[in-house]
């Protein structure tokens, strides 16, 4: 039944239809955030729709085994490109965890964004169809218009609204990204071309591109040029430079987002389209994979203790954690890959609620300096309880998300290969040393400057226990998830046929 | 000459008998509603094109469905950069009869070289509309930039049709006969003295075209003349030539050489192109420069010619000339009364807030000549490196991939400008644009989104057209 209407494109297309409904109200600000935060709403609730009833969807089973829903339709015949969506279990988890980062994110900035509120509002629901379309389209070209698109609104939420040295810092985010993704898109058309002589049809669509054969040479180069596109929005090490400005420089809704969603497309990428479509390339790179992984886990770590700026710090912890994100992928193995998915659900989370939590801060302090705090449990202690459960989280302690994703990424890659996983291990313990140096500094030392500190407001405390609820539910019981994504990622690594 | 044969000639006949309609009612009775009388003629025009849709042939002439495609556009862009002028003329004192009547003839020359089938009229209407730029270039009389440049494209123009004068001449010699078709047909290994015309037909074409190393003129040229100018220049007669030079290629038959002259001159554009641009701060050479850039992408198409080169050059062009149109239409409507353009790129500061409609049709101009869906440029592009690749051309897609890479960078430090840099007097307003400007920004500013979202309708038509 549900299938008969065309879901994924409301998904994609209400958040811009939403940007015309602002129009009317472009110099309310209070009424535009209130009708941009109900579009955001409407999605999540069509999201957890979704989730409410996957298992029915499954039930009825598309043309694409493994796909809940399926859309499809011509699109731009003289190229070959059609208008293909689709969702499984992982775009699922990922279409949730879009829909309700940018409730948080749109919350979070109710009162932090005070200049052209309509425009930011615009941009963010821009930003939202974007990276819905990134998770659920199933035709290349598609996805590379998405993927691209996303990058737009971005890059004026950090240029408009950012801090510090903003311009220079959107720009690096945006030249990287692009860099990436324009030698991804050369890699695509020559897959176009390759399955086009092959088989006698233009196609962009990923089903029939999986059955291009491919000699392993060309596999190579054009693994490699998807990777380099995927590999600086995960980021991986040496890639990785553009992530930290990025982030301090951000407003926080944009740190939200970033962390939240735009890494997570990188590794969605790797997952759905670089690791199916040229498996022996990506078989032959693992062990690069690791190595890039593993370095970027220890060196942000390092990196992290050295600084100064908690946002830095939280943009570098953010690398080394999706590292592990990474080694998982690597492995490609079930249960590893399970982690891996579910660990991208989780970072959105904990490191979501991190930058918040930072943002709320600053909005109080005007700093972000941790020399600056200190004795901060005193005055605010519900904003202190918050930051000390998602530091915790951050660090790995069970029951909370960060361990289950870890635990599976670790527990599935150890059969592949061990000397990674115990290299990780050391890794795991790196992020105690610094989180522990943060929450010790600014919650409990002595006040270092006067500062007058109010604790958080009622939006606030919904916003952070929506987060903590999520932290909660996957460290406790991520089997409803796991059980989600569980025949996608069969159908993936090859277990199921 | 039979009636028919009026039919499919009026709407040239509209435009050259327009000018001189023009010129000698501004003699009788000078004044702004010239403007007006020249945009009715060139609607006129557009509409019979679209309208009545006669093919026939009759000496050195053809209307086909491609002359036509080629005409439509044109007589838009003119009608663009038209509204564009009459705005901008009346604040800068350039009240004559002769900028609409030259602006008639141009479009008149560029109709006759798309339809052109055999050399002489070719060069007639290429040098038609070429002269015609001599005028307006340096139209002008008290500003000393225009003066310079004008001067510098008359010199280099001048230089540029004797080249593709003693071309034809040349081919003309080998061959006996100067009509395109016969010319095309002719088989096997052509002749020395053929070869060496067509070089050098392929040389003045590349000036017209901007392409290296025929281009040195470009940014002055396009920084001296008043925008509305530029627009037109930019765009229409970047159009008018590649319609020429489609025509042209055939000549060449399956000589290897072509594909080597183009190849070198395809990446010499791109890369001198861009690098160019980047490191100026006036807006209209940075345009100019890039717009080296953008002709290397149209000739990279060309060099693919086999594998579908022709629709894709086709489409970027039409995606190039809406950006075009919009970013040089931006500084022709910010344009006061002073002395100087508003054309240094410092001078856009904030201008996304100071007049939201300006600043965003030309950030819209910029995402799309960077080739950032979902735009005409990015459409454009993936047709370009769809053709390039398909034809094996993997080094020139590379290197054009890396330069277009570049262009994003200064593309996008207008955009930044606009709307990332406070403007230095907050209260300083910007002149609030009428009705007509509004709607010439406007219009190529949708063309750029809807080609962007939708290019199917603009590919069929161009797969239609071209042989």
């Amino acid at each position: 039944m549900l299938n008969h209407y065309p879901l994924l494109t409301i998904l994609i297309f209400l958040p811009l239809a939403g940007c015309l409904l602002l129009l009317p109200f472009w110099n309310r600000a209070a009424i535009a955030r209130s009708v941009a935060f109900g579009i955001a709403a409407v999605e999540l609730a069509l999201a957890g729709w979704l989730y409410s009833s996957w298992r029915v969807l499954e039930g009825a089973p598309t043309k694409l085994p493994g796909y809940l829903l399926l859309e499809d339709a011509p699109w731009i015949p003289a190229f070959g490109i059609r208008y293909t969506l689709g969702l499984d279990g992982i775009s699922l988890l990922m279409v949730m965890l879009t829909s309700f980062t940018f409730c948080v994110a749109l919350a979070v900035s109710w009162n932090a964004i005070k200049e052209r509120v309509a425009l930011f509002l615009t941009l963010m629901l821009v930003m939202e169809a974007g990276i819905m379309g990134v998770f659920l389209s199933l035709d290349l070209a598609l996805f590379y218009l998405f993927w691209e698109i996303m990058l737009i609104p971005m890059f004026f939420l950090i240029g408009i609204w950012g801090h510090g040295r903003k311009i220079y810092s959107t720009l690096k985010f945006f030249l990287f990204t692009m860099f990436g993704s324009l030698l991804m898109l050369l890699a695509i058309i020559a897959l176009h071309l390759l399955h086009a002589r092959q088989s006698g049809v233009s196609t962009f669509g990923l089903p029939e591109l999986l059955h291009t054969t491919l000699p392993f040479a060309t596999q190579l180069w054009l693994f490699a040029a998807f990777f380099l596109a995927f590999a600086i929005k995960f980021p991986l090490f040496p890639l990785h430079t553009w992530l930290p400005d990025a982030h301090t420089d951000a407003p926080t809704a944009g740190s939200v987002v970033l962390a939240g969603l735009l890494l997570k497309t990188g590794s969605y990428g790797l997952i759905r389209f670089g690791y199916p479509l040229f498996p022996l390339a990506a078989q032959a790179l693992t062990p690069l994979f690791y190595t890039l992984a593993l370095l970027g886990i220890f060196y942000a770590s390092l990196v992290a203790f050295a600084q100064e700026d908690m946002k830095r710090l939280i943009a570098y912890s953010s690398i080394g954690h999706m590292g592990y994100v990474a080694i998982g992928i690597a492995a490609w193995q079930p249960v590893a890959l399970s982690g891996s998915i579910l660990q991208m659900a989780n970072h959105g989370v904990t490191t979501g609620a991190l930058f918040c939590l930072i943002g709320m801060l600053d909005e109080r302090a005007h700093t972000r300096e941790i020399a600056a705090f200190g004795g901060v449990w005193g005055k605010m202690p519900l904003w202190s309880f918050f930051f000390l459960i998602f530091s915790l989280t951050s660090i790995g302690v069970p029951g909370l998300n960060s361990f289950v994703g870890e635990f599976l990424i670790l527990a599935g890659t150890i059969k592949q290969s061990p000397l990674v996983v115990i290299l990780s291990f050391v890794g795991i313990v790196l992020p105690l040393i610094y989180m522990v140096r943060l929450v010790q500094e600014v919650l409990f030392q002595k006040e270092r400057q006067p500062l007058a500190l109010t604790d958080l407001n009622l939006r606030e405390i919904t916003i952070l226990a929506a987060l903590l609820l999520l932290d909660l539910w996957v460290g406790v019981h991520p089997a409803p998830l796991l059980d989600m994504i569980h025949l996608p990622v069969q159908l993936l690594t090859g277990v199921a046929p | 000459m039979t009636s028919t044969d009026l039919m499919t000639l009026m709407p040239l006949m509209i435009l050259a008998g327009g000018s001189v309609l023009v010129l000698l009612s501004g003699a009788v009775k000078p004044g702004g509603y010239l403007y007006g009388l020249a945009g009715a003629l060139i609607t006129a025009a557009l509409l019979w094109n679209l309208l009545i849709p006669v093919d026939a042939g009759m000496p050195g002439l053809a209307v086909t469905p491609f002359s036509r495609f080629f005409a439509t556009f044109l007589d838009s862009a003119g009608l663009i950069a038209l509204l564009l002028a009459s705005g901008y003329n009346r604040r800068r004192g350039i009240i004559c009869e002769e900028y609409p009547a030259t602006i008639l003839f141009a479009l008149a020359g560029m109709g006759a070289a798309c339809a052109a089938t055999d050399l002489l009229m070719l060069f007639l209407g290429l040098e038609a509309f070429t002269f015609a730029f001599y005028i307006l270039v340096a139209i002008q009389r008290d500003s000393a930039k225009g003066g310079e440049a004008g001067l510098k494209y008359l010199l280099n123009g001048t230089l540029s049709a004797a080249i593709l004068a003693m071309g034809m001449a040349l081919v003309y010699a080998a061959r006996g006969s100067l009509k395109l078709s016969e010319l095309a047909s002719a088989n096997g290994t052509p002749e020395p003295l053929f070869m060496a015309g067509a070089c050098l037909i392929l040389l003045g074409m590349a000036f017209k075209l901007s392409l290296v190393p025929a281009h040195l003129w470009t940014a002055d040229v396009y920084q001296g003349a008043p925008a509305p100018v530029t627009a037109l220049l930019s765009t229409a007669s970047k159009g008018a030539s590649l319609a020429a030079l489609l025509l042209l290629l055939p000549l060449f038959g399956r000589w290897r050489g072509l594909h080597d002259i183009l190849w070198l001159t395809v990446l010499f554009s791109m890369v001198a192109g861009n690098l160019a641009a980047l490191v100026q701060s006036n807006l209209k050479r940075m345009l100019a420069w890039s717009s080296v850039g953008q002709m290397g992408y149209i000739a990279l198409a060309l060099v693919a010619l086999p594998a579908g080169g022709a629709g894709a050059a086709v489409f970027y062009l039409v995606g190039y000339a809406a950006a075009g149109l919009t970013a040089f239409g931006v500084i022709s409507v910010l344009s006061g009364e002073g002395e100087d353009e508003q054309d240094t790129i410092e001078t856009y500061r904030g201008l996304g807030y100071r007049n939201p409609l300006a600043g965003a049709t030309l950030a819209v101009a910029m995402f799309s000549l960077a080739g950032i869906p979902p735009t005409a440029g990015f459409m454009g592009k993936f047709a370009v490196f769809s053709s390039a690749l398909r034809s094996g051309e993997y080094a020139l897609a590379l290197v054009g991939i890396l330069s277009a890479m570049v262009a994003v960078f200064f593309y996008l430090r207008l955009v930044v400008v606009m709307y990332m840099k406070p403007a230095e007097q907050p209260e300083e307003t910007i002149r609030t644009l009428n009705i007509s400007e509004i709607i010439v920004l406007l219009v190529p500013a949708a063309v750029m989104v809807l080609l962007g979202v939708y290019p199917q309708p603009l590919l069929e038509l161009l797969e239609k057209i071209l042989p």
